[in-house]
């Protein structure tokens, strides 16, 4: 019998989004295929650019702070403290103290959220329908809790400049954090369940691989950089009530898909933590300072770290009620070329799991 | 507990731009963002690098037809600031690797699209619908 070998038909581009079963957002990319092999991934974005930046100068910059929290429907309470805390910088404007601890609060509920909700994509992308719903019942929890707390369960609405817009009572704190520890639990006991299953091993080790001096170059941020063993959590610059709470940076070394998976799972623990240090030593207190009158001529850049990694926010003032320049660099955003980096050599089979082990936030990126 | 952030803002020129940029790439500063501010008079461009949680911004003014070299082979992830930023603002950024030539941002509308230069393009075509 002969042999038979199909000739080569070189490079071949596979559109892969912006609709796909695996993209809870639309994200696109163009990817060059050698038979199963990605050699290269193009990416486009703007598919629902919303030019959100730009209203900063039709809106009074107070008000501004409900379109910030609308750039995300994940980590808007986020959004909306970092253009709050960047507009106080330029006012000179010191927050009260348990309003930098309700921000902490609410921001560690966002992440924990956040790595809940990525938890069960990324599960019902490797097919591992039980841990997805297992994840998102403990997510739907921590949303309680925020509804209780925030009054709502998407856009918090809680930001303000100057503080909070409300106070959560001392009863009403202790319930929430008796409330999150079966979240707590739940989420333990799926961190093991994931790490310990050979199918989600399978799928997650030694893929997508980034290696430590790599995604620094690249400019990789939160979890995409701590997997690859760089310890860099903008936490620890000490903002809102971070400088005052103990808690450890997730590390991890392999640089895989499985290490980012490792890195939030630890972070799910870790934002829990800080909420029960948040609800036993929150100070008393006003929860805001009344801010009236024009900002002054001025500009600060403001870095956060939200669930997908470091934020940055610029604001420039020129002494109107409305700002001359807002700008959000994303996380998802500065993740983009070591993510690109990350797909080149792997099989178009693990594209999926390399993305959303990723975390990508389109909403995000397309402010 | 916390680490202390320093933030320092420096203008320079766009013939110091490479020089200073391939200084702060060989003392391993990482490349946080680059922002663009556009007005009639001509472009700001700020260039953040971080080393630890420091931060150091580098500012460059260019008129509004200047060419700004591009930093993409010194910092191969600025590819997407620098696309981004000739797709929105209409800075011209040359020898960007890879240059998308405008299809960052894949979208019906004219290119670019920041507020300065779709009122430039609406008044040199009046009479047009925005």
């Amino acid at each position: 019998m002969s042999e038979h070998k199909l000739p080569s038909i070189g490079p071949t581009v596979i559109p892969f989004g912006p609709q796909h079963p695996v993209l809870p957002e639309p994200l696109h990319f163009d990817l060059v295929l050698e038979d199963e092999k990605v050699l290269d991934a193009v990416p486009q974005v703007g598919y629902i650019h919303r030019g959100l930046e730009l209203l900063v100068d039709k809106r009074d910059y107070l008000d501004y702070v409900h379109v910030a929290e609308r750039i995300c429907g994940i980590c808007s309470f986020m959004h909306g403290m970092g253009y709050c805390e960047a507009v106080e910088s330029i006012l000179g404007l010191a927050v009260p103290d348990r309003a930098r601890w309700l921000r902490t609060f609410w921001c560690e509920l966002e992440r924990a959220h956040s790595h809940l909700l990525w938890l069960g994509l990324a599960a019902d992308a490797f097919g591992f329908e039980n841990l997805f719903m297992a994840a998102w019942r403990a997510r739907e929890l921590v949303i309680d809790v925020a509804e209780e707390t925030a009054g709502g369960r998407v856009i918090f609405g809680s930001a303000l400049v100057g503080g909070v817009s409300r106070d959560v009572g001392a009863d009403t704190l202790a319930r929430c954090a008796a409330a999150l520890r079966p979240a707590r639990d739940e989420t333990l006991r799926l961190a093991e369940v994931m790490i310990s299953e050979p199918t989600v091993r399978h799928r997650l080790e030694g893929v997508g691989k980034l290696g430590r001096d790599r995604a620094y170059e690249l400019g990789a941020v939160g979890p995409m950089l701590r997997a690859s063993g760089v310890d860099y959590d903008v936490r620890r610059r000490g903002y809102a009530a971070y400088g005052e709470i103990d808690f450890e940076t997730v590390v991890e070394e392999g640089g895989d898909c499985m290490a980012r998976a490792l890195v939030r799972l630890g972070e799910i623990e870790q934002s829990f933590r800080i909420i029960e240090k948040v609800v036993g030593g929150i100070p008393e207190g006003p929860v805001s300072v009344p801010v009236k009158g024009m900002p002054p001529k001025g500009e600060a850049f403001v870095r956060l770290e939200q669930p997908r990694g470091e934020v940055l926010y610029f604001v420039r003032s020129n002494g109107t009620r409305n700002l001359e320049r807002f700008r959000v660099r994303t996380p998802t955003f500065a993740n983009i070329p070591a993510m690109v980096e990350a797909m080149r050599g792997a099989d178009l089979a693990d594209v999926p799991t390399i993305i959303l082990t990723i975390d990508p936030c389109i909403s995000c990126t397309e402010r | 507990m916390s680490e202390r952030e320093t933030q320092s803002l420096e203008e320079i020129g766009a013939g110091a731009l490479l020089a200073e940029v391939d200084a702060l790439k060989l003392d391993h500063w990482r490349l946080v963002q680059i922002l663009c501010i556009s007005s009639p008079g001509g472009n700001e461009l700020d260039y953040s690098f971080g080393g630890g949680y420091a931060m150091r911004t580098l500012r460059l003014r260019t008129g509004p037809k200047d060419p700004v070299p591009s930093i993409t082979h010194i910092y191969p992830a600025a590819f997407l600031y620098e696309n981004e930023i000739r797709d929105l603002f209409g800075v011209r950024i040359e020898r960007i690797d890879p240059d998308w030539e405008g299809k960052v941002y894949d979208v019906a509308a004219t290119k670019p699209f920041s507020k300065v230069s779709v009122a430039a393009t609406s008044s040199e075509r009046p009479g047009e619908a925005r």
